[in-house]
């Protein structure tokens, strides 16, 4: 079975730390994105499975992203979880054509088992 | 005199001395004192006087006759009557004066004194007739009535005063509050405003008073949602409060204000007079607004170590050797706990905010309940290893309500059933259909709840005495949870005796008509 790359985009090193810590416990190949404007060429680098993706970032925010992932032929299937904070999160994301949605701070085990969903 | 003729009388058709006695004793029959005072004697001494004299003054003839009139007065001699008297003796004239008199007694009566000169041919005055009745009577009702009237003027005075007094204390209180009031009459026109309203609104007094309103200010006034509320609303629904009206003002630019307006329906001169009270929370919604601001990106801020703390906790519960001492576990999974409810509290300071506010955003759309409900209970299942939750029942309905805060309320619901039932496994969700409207249910098997905090329960702050020490929280959940369904138009309830585990339980109604059509 070929190993599935998730591509994390977080301004918080903390978390993509985390992240990286529990997804590559679980097998998966792991790029961790810390600033938003390079998403674009990571992901023609990388070509993702699977995007997990901040709200708040500086610069570029999640939302925006997602909005042209969503124009573009190529990403625009690209299954994409948005974990926030925010508290309007889950209405940002689902306006901005999120495939799911993750409140911060998430189980785990729950965000495990929508990884594995939308991977299969 | 006019039976006196040629110096013989007539009266009896007898004899001069029958006629006389007949006269003497009409002059006793009188009620009115009547007495004769010879002016040719020195002092002017009463020469005669009627039984009626004797009667209204107690004194006998032979105490009378001989003496002037004075000693009626007795002491009281300082009476501006008694000036008018001696006037009328000195010229000769008619008078008429209430005196003071005192009887023998020392009593005091009104004397009503006809006193007329009796002249002869040459005009020369050779005596006085008086004539006397007791008034005192007649003069005690006039005192009072002048006292009563005295009295009523005096209180007239003060009233008039203490009016004005009062009109001058509530148009100081009208002129000191730091709100806006306008007095229309019942066509809209200004009858008055107060200074808070020229300053806020910058207008003149001579700009404002009796113009109607609409016209104010070159019709900057004329805001749609004004005229609704004085002409569609306020003539059914008196008093309307709180009532938000949005305006951009040429010179003073956007303001939010608050009404209060108030028809007067008392019969009377002020009836249908419409007072409108206006608040500019302008600013005070902008600092709301920064406030809310402020503690959203306090809580993202907090919340994002947060999600890295819970996940490396979650990391080493799974990395935990076999060997490891059972209470090591134990310590990992409180921690894991801990950090819960620190988000719970983060999460709880922005609704609580945001609900005092009424800045509570509700971003409706239409979801499975019963998928929403599933998938709720199955990402608090997934973190709980203690308790076991199960659903039972459907409702088959998609609702119109914002997903995430019927989440948020699911989710502490069970946590509370979790969490307050530390020492019993089972988690009952239930699910229906009720009329037209889903409800959930969540039964615990926990402590149980008093019927005196039933209701309480929901109140912002509350929490139950002897809960603080062994569960602490800030009392906003439920708080929050009631809030949030009573504004998607459902009811949020309990059903509980202690001991006996609680039953959380609310509705939210489904947009379409009931089956029965109504």
């Amino acid at each position: 079975m070929e190993t599935k790359t998730i591509l994390i985009c977080d301004d918080d090193e903390g978390i993509l730390d985390m992240l990286e810590i529990v997804l590559e416990g679980s097998g998966y190949h792991i790029v961790p994105v810390q600033n938003s404007l390079m998403i674009y060429d990571i992901i023609e680098q990388e070509h993702p499975d699977l995007l997990l993706l901040d709200l708040w970032m500086p610069v570029l925010s999640g939302d925006q992203v997602l909005k042209s992932l969503r124009k573009n032929p190529q990403t625009h299937e690209l299954p994409v979880i948005v974990i926030s904070a925010s508290r309007d999160g889950q209405q940002i994301a689902a306006d901005a054509g999120a495939t799911d949605f993750m409140a911060k701070p998430f189980d785990l085990d729950f965000l495990l088992k929508k990884i594995q969903e939308y991977l299969n | 005199m006019d039976s006196l003729q040629n110096g013989t009388f007539n009266i009896s058709h007898e004899t001069t001395k029958e006629d006389f006695n007949l006269l003497l004793q009409a002059l006793d029959a009188s009620i009115s004192g009547i007495i004769l005072t010879d002016n040719r004697l020195p002092d002017n001494p009463i020469i005669y006087c009627n039984k009626a004299f004797e009667t209204i003054s107690g004194y006998d003839r032979s105490e009378i006759i001989g003496h002037n009139c004075r000693f009626l007065q007795k002491e009281d001699r300082d009476q501006k009557e008694r000036q008018l008297l001696r006037e009328a003796i000195k010229n000769g004239e008619n008078c008429i004066v209430d005196i003071r008199n005192y009887r023998k007694d020392g009593t005091l009566f009104y004397n009503e004194l006809y006193m007329s000169p009796i002249k002869d041919e040459s005009g020369k005055v050779g005596y006085f007739i008086g004539v006397q009745n007791d008034v005192t009577l007649r003069k005690k009702a006039e005192l009072d009535l002048r006292q009563q009237q005295d009295v009523m003027e005096k209180r007239i005075v003060e009233r008039t005063k203490s009016l004005k007094e009062s009109e001058d204390y509530l148009a100081s209180i009208v002129q000191t509050v730091r709100e806006s009031l306008i007095v229309l009459d019942p066509e809209f026109k200004v009858l008055s405003v107060n200074d808070h309203f020229l300053k806020t609104f910058k207008v003149t007094i001579e700009d404002t008073q009796g113009k109607l309103l609409y016209d104010l200010g070159n019709g900057q006034w004329n805001i749609a949602a004004l005229k609704e509320l004085l002409e569609s609303i306020l003539p059914t629904n008196n008093p309307v409060e709180e009532f938000e009206v949005e305006h951009d003002f040429p010179h003073i630019g956007k303001k939010l204000m608050v009404l209060n307006a108030h028809r007067i329906e008392l019969e009377g001169q002020y009836k249908d007079r419409i007072l409108i009270a206006i608040e500019d929370i302008t600013d005070r919604r902008e600092i709301e607004r920064r406030k809310d601001d402020f503690l959203s990106i306090a809580s993202h801020e907090l919340k994002t170590p947060l999600t890295t703390i819970k996940g490396l906790v979650q990391v080493m519960q799974r990395m935990v050797p076999p060997e490891v001492s059972d209470k090591f576990k134990a310590i990992l999974d409180k921690t894991g706990m801990y950090i819960d409810r620190l988000n719970n509290l983060i999460a709880e300071l922005l609704d609580v905010s945001r609900i005092q506010t009424g800045n509570i955003e509700l971003h409706k759309d239409s979801f499975d309940f019963d998928k929403a409900v599933h998938e709720a209970v199955e990402a608090i299942q997934a973190a709980t290893k203690s308790h076991n939750i199960q659903i039972t029942g459907t409702s088959n309905e998609k609702v119109l309500a914002d997903e995430s805060h019927i989440v948020q309320v699911i989710n502490n619901l069970l946590s509370n059933a979790i969490k307050y039932a530390p020492d019993h496994k089972e988690v009952i969700v239930y699910i229906s259909r009720v009329s037209n409207y889903v409800k959930f249910s969540v039964k615990d098997q926990g402590m149980g709840i008093k019927q005196e905090d039933h209701k309480k329960i929901f109140d912002r702050f509350y929490r139950v005495g002897e809960i603080q020490q062994r569960f602490p929280g800030m009392g906003i959940g439920l708080y929050i949870c009631d809030q949030i369904i009573k504004n998607h138009g459902g009811t949020l309830w309990v059903e509980s005796e202690p001991g006996k585990g609680s039953t959380f339980s609310f509705t939210l109604p489904l947009n379409k008509p009931q089956p029965d059509g109504n």
